[in-house]
């Protein structure tokens, strides 16, 4: 389109707003039956006058097709609809032969700038063209509406020609791509309902064969009802709708956030229950039923709490599982079948964690701005879902408070001194040293009562109940802890003065997570390495043990709410007013779901049914959380950054949680020795054996030879997984290099976008001079005549492509043509410009420039050496126009249609052509008055020209 | 799936789930919501598209709506008439964009119209003083309020010409991630 070729002229940014719109309104109460014909009588009469009737209509013949679309939409103006839409000019797809613009005699333009125009066909385009709408509105606060309305009727066609553009393209599009697409215009359901008709009328008659049209329609229609069935089908299953909602409503996102995350979590569990239950449980179940229990144990109440007993030889532990290839309809090979349940569900939930994580880094953290911005809390940070009186006063009155400390803030933050800092930093060192030795503390004093458990148990059968009930010591001591450390570290918080709070919740995330990370730690450690040695079935010993950790956590997890926020309620409320009502915090509960699914993790190899108890503990806790929450907590003080806190959430639970469990499970299945005499792997060596075995069982089969191949040249050679790697570093570093080139684009595009500010700044401080220097001239020419006396602000016209700026020009001409028509005099070089807002000064000061020559009969003419099409474009329009001064009438006549580019230079340069036909008599030739250097913004320098030219003048004068 | 519901033609249906990020069932329910808010103006039959409209009163009681200081500003903007009436297709329209579905550059355009109080297709100071004193009710001094309007005009004005485009305005969403949760309100 424009492209490049107009040098450093041009924003690149704008570059992809390859259009022109025109905005159009109407009055609001507006009762006629055309609303084109409003005003007919006056307007378009001496409009046609003054242009000799050449711009008219010419594309009346495709009225007939054109004018359909309309009708709903004239319908709608007549019921007293604000805004109309008006057509976005896509300059790509087709001619345009009038250029024009349009009025708004209503006085009430304020009300109605809402523009609402029909438009494209990605929602980024449609976007863009909006903003370009906006952006250019309301620059000319005092257009003569008259004047200009004269052209309505080939903004219509424009209109509709854009409209039929517009549903063609809708229509080349995939169903699928075509429904988002209209869904995401930007205009008003009626809108968006007739161009949704328009297309799939179109779309109807753009097949060839009838009855196979039919067909085809029929059947799409068909497949989206079913998928809107599938959606429907599945928003009845979603859980907790109303809840949801109502917490959304109390407390706002960031604390919905926890509850979204838990809900994540549970559905997570049950896919993994789905699995392992299908895959490992059923077939065992079908073939043998019942669980061979030795005779002297039975079922006591305590393995609820404990899960050893009775418990350990059901299917709830992996010594309940059998070695034997089940015969039935299918032989079923429980070896592999356990093991590749196993593997299939880790991987998934990498690809899951993965997945999640990685989308949510690319939303939420790649652009993010640092959360301070003020901007950001005052436009970004309001929470539409709030729907609580009080919860909406509370964040009133919490956004006021945050926003005087910005603003203190700024000025506190110079005053720090040395001797401020450094006490800060011995703070910060005290409290993270501090926090680390608690946690290697808690890890080595787990550690030491394991050796301890170790000593009391034994491997009998069966325990007697002294027994079973020594063994809650442990998890009780790692729950314990797990609840009464974090306090301890909120505790430092507190005096921990950090800059943000966001740096404030990552230290307490960090340390959490320490602690967290040395206990489990440890007990992996010691189930690794002193478990396996010390029981016969030591792999449902591990399970039993993350059964209980399980069921303490949950238990602990209560304990919390209750005293966490219960009790500091009653405290807050009763003893201790100063406190208040507490906060729920929601990094501290996070923290905890995270541990609670990392022992699920830990134990889906000794345990492959812990995800129901995961299941269970996650849907009671849901509810204890909201009502907790509801009864005790108040909303959050601070709108911090929910999303970001959500990511961060993910990143812990995939990095070191998930991680670790996977490791922990795949050292177990390579490096140690399954035990003897159950579960699925007795006898082997190791669980990876299993693999081994079966694919030595394949070679043996025909057919089967290609998995053999698979397995020894990949899975087992060294070289395949060498050239991996080596090709995954290849292309990060490819990507690596990419992202730093975009970078440097993000850099330069900055800088790009600034200096067109500036650009426009200096543009519009030289209109305001010029307009200062004058303003007696402007005074005396308010002179207004006949019907020209309405004076309305939004006559608007595109000011962002090239086409656009054409329109400013040509707007500014009428302007000016309509003032010779009084005067019969004024010559005015229009130029027409480049970029957006400098095409709006432009043509603003080609009006201004106007109206002082009204006074002055003078004539000033410059030329831009600018190697710019536009530049040609206003040297024709300046000539026609010192043509029109001359003879007194206005007779030129002029196409100007900016369509595209190549078009509208071809037909500029017909209409210079003509002017200068026309003027051979008395034509003052133009003269450069400053060649344009080359570097620097080009317009600026033909602003230069232009002004010097006037000094020029003026002096002579 | 029963077709039990006589209120709209399969077509309608069709049509609203077409333009929308509803699905039929959430339809049905927006409907009964803007229905229960007067029962007495809307028909329960709406396949021959009766012209019905609420007044603002009665949209902005709504209990997602009467607390959110910005529920005027939410109606007109919706609105086909600017004055906050509203018909049903503008209801569903206003809730779609308001949705979970809606993408960014959507919302983002809508939350721009509503803070542009003065509907000149600028944020300016003006209307970044009547959000802040909606947000904040009045309790700012004069200074705190022009001191937070510059900043905010300072931090996001990418092209400085003292106020807030669209653009400029679009540029700020996408580096405010948490936009698309908070600007979402759950029927």
């Amino acid at each position: 389109m424009t492209s490049y070729s107009n040098g450093g002229f041009f924003n690149p940014a704008y570059h992809d707003n390859e259009t022109l719109e025109i905005d159009k309104r109407y009055p609001r109460k507006n009762n006629h039956t055309n609303p084109y014909a409003r005003e007919a009588p006056s307007w378009q009469g001496s409009g046609a006058e003054t242009h000799n009737g050449s711009v008219g209509r010419t594309t009346g013949g495709d009225d007939s097709l054109a004018r359909m679309p309309w009708g709903g939409w004239e319908e709608e103006s007549q019921r007293g609809r604000e805004s109309i839409p008006m057509g976005l000019i896509s300059t790509r797809h087709h001619d345009r032969n009038h250029s024009a613009f349009q009025i708004n005699p209503d006085s009430q333009y304020d009300r109605s700038r809402i523009g609402q125009l029909p438009s494209s066909i990605s929602a980024n385009m449609t976007m863009r063209w909006r903003g370009m709408t906006m952006r250019s509105m309301s620059m000319f606060p005092d257009a003569d509406p008259a004047r200009l309305a004269f052209t309505e009727d080939a903004i219509r066609n424009e209109m509709e020609n854009e409209e039929q553009n517009q549903v063609k393209e809708l229509v080349a599009l995939s169903t699928r791509d075509r429904i988002h697409a209209i869904r995401s215009l930007p205009t008003s359901f009626a809108e968006k309902k007739h161009i949704r008709s328009q297309v799939l009328k179109s779309a109807k008659k753009s097949r060839k064969n009838a009855h196979l049209a039919d067909f085809s329609e029929n059947v799409s229609l068909f497949f989206r009802r079913c998928g809107y069935s599938v959606r429907s089908a599945r928003q009845t299953l979603q859980l907790w709708h109303g809840i949801m909602k109502e917490i959304g409503g109390k407390f706002g996102t960031s604390v919905l956030s926890y509850f979204v995350f838990l809900k994540w979590l549970l559905m997570f569990n049950i896919f993994s229950f789905l699995v392992n239950f299908g895959f490992i449980t059923i077939p065992l179940l079908v073939y043998d039923p019942t669980p061979n229990i030795p005779p002297n144990v039975s079922f006591r109440g305590l393995e609820l709490l404990t899960g050893a007993g009775y418990f350990r030889y059901t299917v709830m532990y992996y010594g309940g599982y059998s070695n034997k290839i089940l015969v039935g309809l299918v032989d079923y090979n429980m070896q592999l079948a356990y093991f590749f349940t196993i593997t299939l569900y880790m991987v998934l939930c990498g690809v899951a964690l993965l997945y999640s994580m990685a989308s949510s880094f690319q939303t939420n953290y790649v652009l993010a701005a640092p959360a301070s911005s003020g901007a950001w809390q005052l436009l970004c940070s309001w929470d539409f879902s709030v729907t609580n009186e009080r919860a909406v006063r509370q964040r009133k009155n919490n956004l006021r408070v945050q926003l005087q400390e910005s603003l203190s803030e700024k000025a506190q933050r110079e005053r720090l001194t040395l001797s401020v800092k450094l006490k800060q930093f011995g703070v910060y060192l005290g409290s993270w040293l501090l926090s680390t030795g608690l946690a290697v503390g808690c890890g080595a004093s787990i550690f030491y009562l394991c050796q301890y458990e170790e000593q009391r148990t034994t491997d009998a059968p069966s325990w007697t109940l002294l027994q079973e009930a020594e063994t809650l010591l442990l998890p009780f001591v790692v729950s314990l802890m797990n609840l009464v450390i974090p306090l301890f570290y909120s505790l430092f918080n507190k005096f921990e003065l950090y800059s943000s709070q966001r740096k404030q919740v990552y230290a307490l995330v960090v340390r959490n997570v320490l602690l967290r990370g040395s206990i489990l730690g440890v007990l992996c450690y010691y189930w690794m390495n002193v478990v396996p040695e010390k029981f016969s079935c030591w792999e449902s010993v591990v399970g039993q043990s993350l059964y209980r950790l399980v069921i303490f956590d949950f238990l602990f997890l209560m304990l919390g709410s209750f005293f966490g926020e219960f009790l500091s309620k009653v405290l807050g409320t009763t003893l201790l007013p100063r406190l208040g009502v507490p906060e729920f915090d929601i990094a501290r509960n996070v923290l905890e779901l995270i541990y609670a699914q990392t022992l699920a993790w830990i134990g889906i190899y000794f345990s492959p049914l812990l995800p129901a108890i995961q299941i269970l503990k996650f849907f009671i806790l849901f509810y204890l959380k909201k009502v907790s929450l509801t009864h005790n907590c108040q909303p959050p003080r601070r709108t911090g950054r929910a999303a970001q806190m959500q990511t961060t959430f993910i990143a812990l639970l995939f990095f070191p949680f998930f991680v670790g469990a996977v490791s922990m499970v795949a050292f177990t299945a390579w490096r140690l020795t399954p035990s003897k005499h159950c579960g699925p792997f007795r006898g082997l060596s190791n669980t990876f054996i299993v693999v081994e075995v079966w694919i030595a069982e394949l070679a043996a089969k025909p057919g089967s030879v290609w998995v053999v191949w698979i397995y020894q040249h990949v899975i087992e050679s060294e070289l395949f997984y060498f050239m991996l790697v080596l090709i995954v570093l290849v292309v990060i570093y490819m990507f690596w290099q990419v992202i730093q080139g975009r970078k440097q684009l993000i850099v330069l595009l900055k800088q790009q976008i600034v200096n067109e500010g500036k650009d426009k700044a200096f543009l519009l401080e030289k209109l305001q001079n010029l307009q200062k220097s004058r303003p007696n001239k402007i005074l005396k020419q308010k002179t207004p005549k006949k019907h020209t006396k309405q004076r309305s602000g939004n006559v608007s016209a595109g000011g962002q492509s090239t086409s656009n700026a054409m329109l400013q020009a040509l707007f500014a001409r009428q302007q000016l043509e309509d003032e010779e028509g009084r005067r019969g005099n004024g010559g005015v070089p229009v130029p027409s410009d480049i970029s957006t807002s400098s095409a709006l000064v432009q043509a603003m000061m080609a009006r201004q420039r106007a109206e002082d020559q009204e006074e002055d009969t003078h004539m000033s003419d410059t030329d831009f050496s600018s190697p710019s099409a536009f530049t040609q474009a206003s040297q024709a329009r300046q000539r026609a126009e010192v043509e029109a001064w001359d003879e007194h009438n206005g007779a030129a006549d002029y196409h100007e249609n900016a369509a595209n580019t190549s078009s509208a230079v071809m037909l500029v340069m017909q209409a210079r052509q003509r002017a200068e036909d026309e003027d051979r008599t008395q034509w003052v030739p133009a003269h450069p008055q400053n060649p344009v250097p080359a570097g620097s913004s080009a317009l600026i320098q033909a602003m230069l020209a232009r002004q010097q030219a006037q000094n020029e003048f003026d002096d002579g004068y | 799936m029963g077709n039990k519901q006589t209120i709209f033609t399969t077509q309608q249906l069709d049509a609203y789930q077409d333009c929308t990020y509803f699905t039929r069932k959430e339809i049905l329910r927006l409907f009964y919501r803007y229905r229960d808010l007067a029962p007495q103006l809307v028909p329960l039959d709406y396949t021959s598209h009766p012209d019905v409209k609420l007044p603002y009163e009665l949209i902005g009681s709504m209990p997602e709506l009467k607390d959110n200081p910005f529920r005027q500003r939410i109606a007109e903007v919706f609105s086909e008439d600017g004055e906050g009436n509203m018909t049903l297709d503008d209801f569903l329209d206003m809730f779609s964009v308001l949705s979970e579905m809606a993408p960014r550059d959507l919302k983002a355009y809508y939350a721009f119209k509503i803070y542009d109080f003065n509907n000149d297709d600028f944020i300016c100071k003006s209307d970044l003083e009547k959000t802040l004193n909606k947000l904040t009710r009045n309790e700012l001094t004069e200074d705190e309020v022009r001191m937070v309007c510059e900043k905010v005009i300072d931090e996001a004005d990418l092209d400085n010409d003292g106020r807030l485009s669209l653009e400029d305005f679009q540029h700020m969403i996408v580096r405010a991630p948490d936009f698309l949760s908070t600007f979402h309100i759950r029927i």
